[in-house]
């Protein structure tokens, strides 16, 4: 339980430093730290397999896009950003995590039924692979509308057709 | 995991706050697609508790890897189109994406 709360809190820290750190290389590796603990917290809730997707995906190739990005777009003259919504940040957070806390303590003492629904007895292969059909077409399908809009994005310049 | 699932939605919220907080006040666009990514660090931690207190981890685990895929897509053609703003602009200040002014 307190292994939990310390993943808890490490994501939502390194997630609050990637937001405030001015420095967009540092707040990148913020990002994946936060995408780390992520996954450490899926381990934890018996589901190994997001947990590996979360580490070798999101971790690894979005933080490598990102520092690429970042590399690309090295700019002398950096966005200025108004200093005022950092400062304030930190009372409408807690403010927030105040909030947060009684819902969720209403929530917890009003004993709310959960909705309903039948447990999952299939393994996860049998889920992934043989329960989904036109998702899957989808997901192809999102994947190749992402290949071509990266190539069309990155087409070089110069070839006038008219 | 009875009652500790309200400990987890309630951290959930707290990273739809800090994503949302991101987006708002923000004016790098880098910063505000870290913004973006946080929400759906939110939207996996919820769709896999959900999963784990409905006993039916199976299906959340199969749902939140189609919304990896589906994410890194999007961050592949968002990060593409970044770096097209910044070569037509020379800045990633959102304030100068004025020319679409009608």
């Amino acid at each position: 339980m307190i292994l939990q709360i310390a993943l808890l809190i490490g994501l939502v820290g390194f997630s609050v430093l990637a937001i405030l750190l001015r420095d967009l290389l540092k707040a990148a590796i913020s990002l994946a730290a936060a995408s780390i603990m992520l996954a450490m917290i899926f381990f934890r809730l018996n589901a190994p397999y997001v947990g590996v997707f979360e580490i070798s995906v999101v971790a690894g190739l979005i933080t490598v896009l990102f520092i690429t990005t970042i590399a690309l777009t090295k700019s002398p003259s950096d966005v200025k950003e108004s200093r005022r919504p950092l400062i304030i940040f930190p009372l409408f957070f807690i403010a927030f995590i105040i909030c947060d806390i009684f819902i969720m303590k209403a929530l917890l003492q009003a004993g709310r039924p959960m909705l309903p629904g039948s447990p999952g007895t299939q393994p996860f292969g049998v889920v992934f692979w043989n329960e989904r059909t036109f998702d899957l077409v989808g997901q192809i399908a999102v994947i190749f509308a992402g290949v071509f809009s990266v190539l069309a994005l990155f087409r070089p310049r110069g070839d006038k057709h008219d | 995991m009875t009652s500790t699932w309200y400990l987890y939605m309630g951290f959930c919220a707290a990273l739809l706050f800090i994503g949302i907080y991101c987006l708002l006040t923000m004016k790098n666009l880098i910063k505000l697609f870290i913004g973006i990514e946080i929400i759906s660090k939110a939207i996996s931690l919820a769709l896999v508790t959900g999963g784990f207190v409905r006993n039916n981890l199976a299906l959340a685990q199969a749902l939140v890897i189609t919304f990896i895929v589906i994410e890194v897509s999007m961050v592949a053609v968002a990060l593409a189109i970044i770096i097209n703003v910044y070569r037509h602009t020379g800045s990633l200040d959102i304030r100068k994406l004025t020319t679409l002014k009608g």
